[in-house]
């Protein structure tokens, strides 16, 4: 079955691709929150924290399309908390863009700096797993001091999650070959409810073959691994680059909303 | 005269050497009591290929999981001449290579070198030593180039090869596959058959699949409700339409 594997771009071959995981994951956690810190009258300044992993995502050959596709998929949860907005802040704000003013509320203001500062980060996060393979993402990880049986379980998580949406999906697709009329509430209650201890047990199942295959293979508790990653001077050109952005932006770039 | 001596010896030492497996008298029962395998008693030579042929739920599986220590019940399990018990089981387990009848179970590391590098790491080799076995276990399956692979971009077939290739990065003297062909297709199939026909260690196949038994195996045991009804020469006994259809088998259509 096809999936839309959320790195399904990570596999290209590309400046941004060959970086090291570790200054990637470095950049992007602190360019996080350094946007996430922003004041809210930042509106306009978040256009010029964008071009950075817009700039990573054009030279990393990631299509825009996918990109934006992928901030819609998530973009439901933050719509809830910055529509929730305007509802509780109605404050009179003026607004002056060069010859241009307005007069909105606290509350838009606040949404609106909200979904901004959602899709530049998310346009970050985005760059980083279309650009670095989720396996050296957590040898990065592990690298950086993340707790190892926290990347173990990731790595699983990962490794696992469409073969569950696989079955989950077979499940579906048996219950519908069968269902020939509405059953009515309770019993569609009944129905997904064995639905769902099936896909447990099968999981159970799934998880007592996965310890057999480890311990086949001599897996004693001990998480061993073969670290392919190295830092060259690409990186730490990107790392200095990416700081001076991030600098000068903090420095020289004031909000012009006020 | 002093190459009789050195005959002589030879076959002395020859009759020494301990069998691949030697299972005596062992019985299984799973925990609710029904019996999973009753009385069996196995021996195996080194380099051959064994096909362990019976309908479902014969116990060829559990017998499987007993060779690697998995299942512990009544009786002896010698691998090389070594019973099975908890202070050997890690040097068991690196003789018998298991493969399971899911490549999804036994794929378990986000990528594909990782997987074949797994066993090696935990036989406390080093870096560059895994490296080279890694690549030569590739390089036997056909996938070279592919370490850099997360199993779920895998074809069925080309996880079926990953999960051989995780086996024989660790150089086991036996290897056991559970159901090794199901699934695939006949090309797939077929190059499973290569490969496994190419490999020099113990290989004991459990199949409900005939012609993929009498094309792979030289000897065939046939399992059924935990007992072997049969073990002789795959050809003989996979010829038996009488004994293959009283057990829900099927004679094979192609020979080896």
């Amino acid at each position: 079955m096809h999936h839309a594997h959320i790195d399904k771009f990570a596999y290209q071959d590309s400046a941004i691709h060959r970086l090291d995981s570790r200054v990637k994951f470095i950049v992007v956690l602190v360019f996080t929150a350094v946007v996430v810190s922003l004041p809210r009258t930042s509106l306009s300044i978040l256009v010029c924290y964008a071009i950075g992993p817009f700039a990573i995502l054009v030279l990393g050959g990631i299509p825009l399309r996918f990109v934006f596709k992928q901030i819609l998929l998530v973009s439901p949860f933050v719509l809830v908390l910055a529509l929730s907005c305007p509802l509780y802040d109605r404050t009179p704000l003026a607004i002056a863009f060069g010859p241009f003013d307005w007069r909105i509320t606290v509350g838009w203001m606040r949404c609106f700096t909200i979904l901004g500062k959602f899709t530049v980060t998310m346009l970050a996060l985005i760059g980083l797993v279309s650009t670095t393979r989720f396996n050296d993402l957590l040898a990065g990880l592990q690298k950086l001091g993340v707790p190892r049986l926290l990347v173990i379980q990731l790595g699983f998580l990962y490794r696992y999650i469409f073969v569950l949406i696989d079955r989950a999906h077979h499940i579906l697709q048996a219950r519908a070959g069968r269902k020939l009329r509405n059953l009515g509430f309770r019993a569609e209650l009944r129905t997904a409810a064995a639905m769902l201890g099936s896909l447990f047990v099968r999981s159970i199942d799934t998880a007592e073959h996965i310890n057999i295959a480890m311990q086949a293979r001599g897996f004693d508790g001990h998480w061993r691994s073969v670290s392919r990653l190295r830092i060259r001077r690409a990186d730490l050109l990107f790392a200095l680059i990416a700081a001076s952005f991030m600098l000068g932006l903090y420095i020289f770039v004031k909000p012009v909303l006020q | 005269m002093p190459h009789r001596d050195d005959a002589g010896s030879f076959v002395r030492r020859a009759k020494a050497m301990p069998n691949a497996i030697d299972i005596e008298n062992f019985s299984y029962k799973y925990p609710d009591g029904t019996a999973a395998l009753s009385d069996i008693t196995l021996n195996v030579e080194h380099g051959r290929k064994v096909a362990l042929i019976g309908p479902n739920g014969a116990g060829k599986s559990t017998l499987l999981l007993a060779m690697a220590g998995f299942v512990k019940g009544d009786g002896r399990v010698l691998i090389d001449g070594l019973e099975i018990n908890r202070k050997n089981l890690k040097q068991i387990r690196a003789w018998v290579g298991s493969c399971l009848e899911n490549p999804d179970d036994q794929l378990f590391m986000p990528t594909l070198f990782d997987d074949v590098a797994f066993g090696p790491l935990n036989m406390g080799l080093g870096t560059e030593q895994v490296k080279e076995r890694v690549a030569d276990a590739l390089q036997t399956v056909g996938l070279a180039e592919m370490g850099d692979k997360a199993p779920h971009h895998l074809s069925a077939g080309q996880k079926r090869a990953a999960a051989i290739a995780t086996i024989l990065s660790m150089t086991p003297k036996i290897i056991t596959l559970d159901e090794p062909d199901g699934s695939l297709d006949p090309r797939n199939r077929n190059n499973l058959i290569k490969l496994l026909g190419s490999l020099s260690q113990t290989l004991i196949i459990a199949t409900c699949n005939m012609n993929f038994a009498a094309v792979l195996a030289d000897r065939a045991v046939l399992l059924d409700k935990g007992h072997i009804i049969a073990d002789g020469k795959a050809k003989i006994i996979m010829s038996d339409s009488k004994l293959m259809n009283e057990h829900g088998l099927e004679v094979p259509t192609i020979s080896s």
